[in-house]
């Protein structure tokens, strides 16, 4: 918050500062400007042919001398604004790195592979349902997108756009299209959209609960055994319906929130049916660049004032641990214990007896004359029997 | 049994004591004592459910340790991330800023440059014994009109001022709400934040019109410096039809800074119109450009004149080199991208955008070997095994990791003391609760989603991971 404090903190006075020099600077020059037509009105009165007299010329002299100061004045107070001004610049200079350029390769996204840098932006505005401006890319770049990539998202958003405006008809088709699929990954998509049917039936007032009955009755049937409950208070709610159903216990049943919750159920299920992620690829590794860089750019610092450069080419890997939280783990990895490497292909995991677990450059190390203790435990036990595991 | 002691009383104290010393502390007397203790130590901390604090002991020098867990302090890592890429943010802002002061205080000058003259004039007339009243009236006149001019133009001045002010502080304020105490702004803040990364970069890779649309239609456009690059659209647009006025205009008003730089934009410009009037024939036109324009210049620039006076004496469609270059049309793109470069060095822009360093360390940050290791490895969430993703991170580093992280094949859930991880009798490590799921569903049988073997789920067996 420092960074962002500091700099507010400075433009924050350089702008009270501008508005009461403005304030200054229009009432001196309204006072002076009043000052000299009274002396101007007095003047003609003196007649157009008559010369003024001396005290006049003085009292008009010692105003000219005054109006020259107070503009001289104005013109230099307003340069001395300049240092508040070049504060602001400091402040940013001070709390905001200007050269983030040096940790990243030029090189990488250069040349043809600007075409791929391309594509992935143009995935994420499918991806975000921004597709006029996807074409409007597409257009500009001359990308050459096959047309089976961009088919899935135009029926996504379609349906969604539908679903946003609260139109459940395209949704529950394509949710019947794919019922397989879709039981085969455990979603109850198909259910909870006939669920917001049904209530949308209650809704219209108790002339339409026969139809709400007759609905039930033909769609909810498949769902009894994975759902019974839910049915149940579907089922429960008819009592109210008469009485109003906003202020029964069954009132949550109408709030909007159950609208925004079948977008994301919708959402989440057709990406992973269609092997997609379920956040935009693009962003997730937007924000894990976000987290990364400030750590990159500290270790640069360290490393460069020890002399060791060339941080991305030299090493296979990036010099330091970034912890990108528990949600950005998209992969087991298993650092040997003993001696603090990743696993590789020819350096695997393997499982001591005891159930421990190191790597096997490290068990043949630590294996002496066919005997092996864990360091984990007090188990002895003979190298050959420890087994490799795959995470 | 004097071994034991020092554990219980660190474990006993453990919630009272901070995260970090807690386990620096600690990981030194596990340690020195890690034969006899672990039983104990290993027990313990799982009673007290600190299973993943005692599997995470940091293995980095102490003093990078605070690097690594920036992750988990939340805000303190969001702040770094601002400071690390918001400069131009706020820089383009300020720089329009510094320029609207100079440019005010030049007109503030030129102003009371005014109102002296006219005020010389009337004190001049005191002196003389001529002051008739009609005539110093008029001038009295000019006085005031000079006044109220200069009031006018100090009150535009500095309102302009102000509103160059207030872009920089609605930037500021902005880039505040990155740790608002609510995840649902966070993201929504990051969303956004993401946007103007990727109008930036649309930007700098001069596609302006999607730029500006996607700027529209997320209401961003005072958070981006679209400004300066629609400017810059258009003096590229003008050289491209190999018009030079506003690139010269350009270098006019920044003409300060680009001396600063030791910009050889200008030249440039008009060593190419003294090309194009050889190019038309107009040989004449050419020599008194070049006596109006190549005098006074910096004496670096004397082999490029020399070379071009000595132009005049070849034709315009000479093979021979390297007067042949000079007379190239591709000479124009060479000064659209020296342009290009200036615009963004005369605003302190990197010469990188923001969004692609960005995307580099992300890709790197998340890149393992597995997603290398074709189809069985791959996770559809993970961004690095997108097929364009996984092509522009294959030069990158990997990510560096002395602590094992570990997720279940098949939920994607992460592996620790709630979640443990069993391994099947081939060697195939997965979470209990997948399993134990998918046991349930089959009459205890498990088939392992990687080998399409079957076991039971008794013969799964534990796995311990430090």
């Amino acid at each position: 918050m420092e960074a962002c404090t500091a700099v507010a903190r400075e433009i924050e006075k350089v702008l009270t500062k501008f508005t009461s020099y403005s304030d200054h600077a229009s009432n001196t020059i309204t006072s002076l400007h009043s000052n000299i037509e009274n002396l101007q009105t007095e003047i003609d009165q003196v007649g157009a042919d008559k010369n003024i007299t001396d005290p006049q010329a003085s009292i008009l002299n010692e105003a000219m001398g005054r109006v020259k100061e107070a503009v001289t004045r104005l013109s230099s107070d307003h340069r001395d604004l300049h240092s508040s001004v070049s504060k602001v610049g400091k402040a940013i200079d001070k709390n905001f790195t200007a050269d983030f350029g040096c940790i990243s390769n030029d090189s990488v996204f250069s040349g043809d592979k600007q075409q791929l840098v391309n594509e992935v932006i143009c995935q994420h505005f499918f991806r975000e349902g921004l597709l006029d401006i996807a074409e409007e890319f597409i257009s500009e770049t001359g990308l050459e997108l096959q047309e089976e990539s961009r088919e899935p998202f135009f029926e996504l958003n379609r349906i969604l756009a539908a679903l946003k405006a609260r139109d459940l008809g395209p949704a529950l088709q394509w949710a019947e299209e794919n019922r397989e699929k879709l039981r085969a990954q455990n979603s109850s998509l198909e259910f909870k959209l006939h669920r917001l049917a049904y209530i949308n039936l209650i809704k219209e007032g108790p002339l339409s609960v026969g139809q709400a009955i007759e609905y039930a009755r033909v769609h909810f049937t498949p769902f009894v055994y994975q759902h019974e409950k839910v049915i149940q208070s579907l089922m429960g709610c008819l009592l109210y319906v008469k009485g109003g159903l906003e202020n029964s216990p069954y009132s949550d049943l109408l709030s909007p929130h159950q609208w925004s919750e079948i977008c994301d159920v919708f959402t989440r299920d057709a990406c992973s049916l269609l092997g997609l992620s379920v956040d935009s690829s693009l962003a997730v590794c937007v924000n894990a660049g976000c987290t990364a860089l400030p750590v990159l750019l500290n270790i640069k610092q360290v490393m460069q004032q020890r002399a060791v450069h060339n941080m991305w080419n030299t090493k296979e890997e990036l010099p330091i641990e970034i912890d990108l939280g528990p949600s950005s783990r998209y992969h087991s990895i298993f650092a040997c214990p003993i001696l603090r490497q990743q696993s590789t292909e020819t350096n695997p995991p393997m499982r001591l007896i005891c159930g421990h677990v190191i790597s096997r450059d490290a068990l043949n190390k630590l294996t002496t004359s066919a005997k092996l203790k864990c360091p984990y435990c007090p188990v002895e036990q003979n190298p050959a029997d420890a087994v490799q595991i795959f995470f | 049994m004097y071994t034991y002691d020092p554990m219980v009383s660190c474990i006993s104290e453990s919630p009272e004591v901070t995260n970090m010393p807690f386990w620096l502390g600690t990981a030194r007397v596990v340690r020195l004592h890690t034969e006899t203790l672990e039983p104990f130590f290993f027990g313990g901390a799982r009673l007290l459910g600190l299973w993943s604090e005692a599997s995470e002991l940091s293995h980095l020098p102490a003093k990078w340790a605070r690097y690594s867990h920036a992750g988990e302090g939340g805000r303190h890592e969001s702040m770094a991330d601002v400071s690390s890429i918001e400069h131009p943010t706020l820089k383009v802002p300020y720089d329009v800023l510094n320029k609207k002061f100079r440019l005010a205080q030049k007109t503030l000058d030129r102003e009371v440059c005014h109102v002296t003259t006219a005020v010389s004039e009337l004190e001049r007339i005191l002196f003389t014994d001529n002051q008739s009243a009609s005539q110093i009236s008029s001038l009295l006149g000019g006085v005031v009109e000079k006044l109220s001019s200069f009031k006018r133009k100090a009150e535009e001045a500095t309102q302009e001022e102000v509103e160059c002010g207030r872009v920089v502080k609605r930037r500021v304020e902005h880039l505040r709400g990155h740790d608002a105490p609510s995840p649902a702004t966070v993201a929504e803040w990051r969303r956004t934040r993401l946007d103007r990364l990727l109008v930036e970069y649309l930007l700098r890779a001069g596609c302006y019109s999607t730029a500006t649309k996607l700027a529209s239609s997320r209401g961003i456009e005072g958070l981006t410096n679209l400004d300066v690059f629609l400017v810059a659209r258009e003096v590229e647009q003008s050289l491209a039809l190999h018009d030079t006025s506003k690139c010269l205009t350009w270098c006019h008003d920044n003409k300060s800074k680009l001396r600063k730089l030791n910009s050889s934009l200008e030249f440039n410009v008009r060593m190419q119109e003294y090309i194009e009037l050889v190019k038309g024939d107009r040989r004449m036109d050419a020599i008194r450009h070049a006596r109006k324009y190549f005098t006074g210049q910096e004496p670096h620039h004397l082999p490029s004149i020399q070379r071009c006076m000595a132009l005049i004496a070849f034709p315009a469609n000479t093979d021979v080199s390297p007067y042949k270059e000079l007379l190239s049309p591709s000479r124009w793109d060479l000064l659209i991208s020296q342009f290009r470069s200036e615009n963004l060095k005369l605003y302190q822009l990197s010469s990188q955008s923001a969004f692609s360093v960005v995307v580099q360390s992300g890709l790197s940050a998340l890149k393992t070997p597995h997603c290398y290791r074709g189809a069985t490895g791959h996770n559809p969430d993970c961004p690095v095994c997108q097929p364009a993703l996984n092509a522009l991170a294959s030069p990158l580093p990997y990510a560096h990791c002395s602590q094992s992280r570990l997720v279940c094949h098949i939920s994607g859930d992460q592996l620790n003391e709630n979640n443990q991880p069993l391994m099947l009798p081939n060697g195939y490590v997965y979470g209990e609760k997948a399993l134990r799921q998918m046991a349930s569903e089959n009459n205890d049988t498990i088939v392992c989603p990687r080998s399409r073997q079957t076991f039971n789920i008794r013969d799964a067996e534990k796995v311990f991971v430090m």
